[in-house]
């Protein structure tokens, strides 16, 4: 599977009542790679977002994550398959604290089941001081280290957003969805922000992020995707993408 | 990485904080206590008298306490609103008495029906009983909550509240099952005692048993509800879609929650049933007990289970206190008429004095107090509340003094009554001034 796609997207449809948010959408994201997703406002990135991470239900296509169908799978499962998504506006859970929303994250927590609670206390405390130990160091990763035990609300939006990364790196995610990863952000923060995906990146996992921040989109990724009113309208490396003519009229502008 | 800067902390020594929750906690139990004791020595009561009156008032609380632990692991843990905890509470109270009582057959006199019967009588043993009601309880609200859990929030309400309403009307004319409008009487005490002295001891042995129980479930509860599973269930009330996004099936948490809730309710109800020996489906399960009991979770403290406990036996203790005051306060406020109105006249002339001075003269006379006064007013929301409440309460004192004098039997009656409106005043303020409760949630470090 190393040459194939990990995620292929084909012929997704979502409409929101008369409004076609996703019209026959076709696309794929290399293994290993860090591919943006742009296009202007409404053009359904972050619904097809929604889709491919399972919280919204496509009215036609198919989704394969590596060799799994993952269309119609609920959010759960494609977690579960190591396919997490961060959300553009961050849903941090705000009355837990950020340690609490990164071990929540984790996956197989053995306590996270009722029954184990009183038949299996020993994996249940195993489980829930490995799952605190790789929290802490991926707070260490996203330099949060130092907020694990304040409530999630009391973050600035720059470290909403890194909680959101955090988050999404719990569970050990093959392919990571950003959706505006550093919209928001200071420029410092975005460029360390980058250097650690960059790194993940080498670590082997994969990224795919919507963007606005052109910077970011030609200096970071490697391959470039374009919608439009719900349609891949072009893609290729940055380069390539930025002098397409369809792309500076709909997008980039004249 | 650079430019850490943004997520710098600054270490600050931790500010020794007053756990002002816990004070007043304290002090409200003690002072609704002391006034019982207080009302009953007025009464000239005797010592074990005023311990009975004591042990109801606990009993029924620890019931209350019972179904705010339960309604706060649906709402205050998992953010499910249940609109008809005083269904999963009558399902639990006649399940419990239907299985412990002696078989009642029908009464017909003189041709006829007194009494239509109910369901068995089965004679099971108490234990049997409190088991029979939560698991009844319980797989009710488990069955509601597979369809309603799926909707949005509002529905789930929606259909707790019907059902409950639709369980009080079976109750009432199921009359086989039920025992119809009488219900069920005969339901038997734990212990059976036969001297001068048994309403003492049976209110001894049910505190004993219920605060046991009680206890049981607090430290069952505290145990689930603080474990990575109770983490789940409070990440679901904070944003159920971003923890579905984490990998969690959020549907069997919630239908979790709702049961166990709905259990623990059922539990309340058989309680109930052995606590007043007969059950009717008449005021005891009405929809205001689902409200009680909102209110006692919200005054209390959501999403910790102190702030339940406490909660219960707060606003249980009103009522329980305005029983016991309301054959007091009447003749209180007869002697006392003639110092009440003086000092409603004095507090009308001062009032008046302080408003001529703000409006009009002040401005010549004391200028720095007039604008302390204004600032004061214009800026701090106490000072607004207080001369709301002020006025409030100088019109009802009015009120109470016309009463007293041209219609003395209403204030008998109304004293009853008017707990409700002091329970929703203290609502007000406490949602404006401290919304998470009296007993807060607490922050979970995690080492």
């Amino acid at each position: 599977m190393a040459s194939g796609p990990i995620l292929q997207v084909n012929g997704i449809e979502k409409a929101f009542g008369g409004i076609r948010a996703v019209d026959r959408c076709s696309l794929a994201v290399l293994p290993g790679s860090i591919t943006g997703l742009i296009g202007p406002n409404g053009a359904g990135k972050s619904t097809l977002f929604n889709i491919i991470a399972g919280l919204y239900r496509p009215d036609g296509g198919e989704i394969w994550f590596g060799d799994a169908r993952i269309d119609g799978l609920p959010p759960y499962e494609i977690v579960r398959l190591g396919l997490t998504k961060t959300w553009q506006i961050p849903h941090e859970l705000r009355n837990l604290t950020v340690l609490e929303n990164l071990v929540l994250a984790a996956k197989d927590n053995a306590g996270e089941h009722l029954l184990n609670l009183f038949v299996k206390p020993g994996e249940v405390k195993r489980d829930e001081i490995r799952c605190r130990a790789r929290a802490r160091e991926v707070l260490k990763l996203t330099q949060l280290e130092g907020l694990a035990n304040e409530h999630a609300r009391s973050l600035s939006g720059g470290q909403k957003k890194l909680l959101e990364l955090s988050r999404a790196l719990m569970s050990d995610p093959t392919l990571v969805l950003l959706d505006e990863p550093v919209a928001g952000v200071n420029p410092a923060l975005t460029g360390s922000l980058m250097d650690l995906i960059e790194r993940l990146r080498q670590n082997g996992r994969t990224f795919f992020l919507i963007e606005h921040d052109m910077n970011v989109v030609m200096n970071r990724c490697d391959w470039v995707i374009v919608m439009h009113q719900g349609r891949r309208i072009a893609e290729g490396p940055p380069e390539t993408v930025k002098a397409d003519p369809a792309v500076i009229e709909s997008y980039l502008g004249g | 990485m650079t430019g850490g800067a943004s997520t710098h902390v600054s270490k600050q020594a931790p500010v020794p904080t007053v756990p002002w929750g816990g004070i007043v906690a304290f002090l409200a139990i003690a002072g609704i206590v002391g006034a019982g004791v207080i009302a009953g020595l007025l009464a000239g009561a005797s010592t074990q008298g005023i311990l009975t009156n004591l042990g109801f008032y606990a009993s029924i609380a620890i019931i209350f306490a019972v179904l705010a632990l339960g309604f706060n692991l649906q709402w205050g843990y998992t953010g499910l609103f249940n609109a008809g905890i005083a269904g999963f509470y009558l399902i639990g109270a006649y399940v419990a008495a239907i299985a412990i009582t002696a078989p009642s057959p029908p009464i017909v006199v003189g041709g006829i029906p007194v009494y239509p019967g109910h369901l068995g009588g089965y004679s099971l043993p108490l234990a049997a009983g409190i088991i029979l009601a939560m698991f009844a309880s319980g797989a009710t609200a488990a069955i509601i909550a597979l369809p309603a859990l799926r909707l949005r929030a509002d529905y789930l309400a929606i259909a707790t509240l019907a059902f409950a309403s639709i369980l009080q009307i079976f109750a009432n004319n199921l009359q086989s099952v039920t025992g119809g409008a009488i219900g069920i009487t005969g339901i038997p005490k734990p212990i059976a005692f036969t001297t001068a002295d048994a309403p003492f001891l049976n209110a001894l042995t049910i505190v004993g048993i219920g605060s046991a129980i009680l206890l049981l479930f607090i430290l069952l509860l505290q145990f689930m509800a603080e474990s990575p599973w109770g983490r789940v269930l409070r990440a679901i009330r904070e944003d159920e879609e971003a923890t579905m996004a984490l990998g969690k099936n959020t549907f069997n948490y919630k239908l979790q929650a709702f049961a166990l809730g709905g259990a623990l309710m059922g539990l309340a109800g058989a309680l109930f049933a052995v606590t007043l020996g007969y059950i009717s489906p008449s005021s005891s399960f009405a929809p205001s007990v689902t409200f009680s009991v909102w209110v006692m979770v919200i005054v209390g403290g959501s999403g910790n289970n102190r702030g339940a406990i406490f909660g219960a036996f707060l606003i249980y203790g009103f009522e329980w206190l305005s029983v016991q005051l309301k054959d007091y306060i009447p003749s209180a406020l007869a002697e006392g008429l003639p110092g009440i109105r003086s000092l409603l006249i004095a507090t009308g002339v001062a009032a008046a004095v302080l408003l001529v001075f703000v409006l009009f003269v002040g401005r010549f006379i004391w200028p720095s107090a007039r604008s302390r006064i204004l600032t004061t007013v214009r800026e701090r929301a106490w000072a607004r509340s207080a001369i709301v409440a002020a006025f409030v309460l100088y019109g009802l004192g009015w009120v109470f003094v016309f009463l007293q004098q041209y219609a003395p039997r209403a204030i008998g009656d109304t004293i009853f009554y008017l707990r409700l409106m002091f329970i929703g005043v203290l609502l007000i303020i406490l949602i404006i001034y401290r919304p998470e409760g009296v007993l807060r949630e607490h922050k979970r470090v995690l080492r």
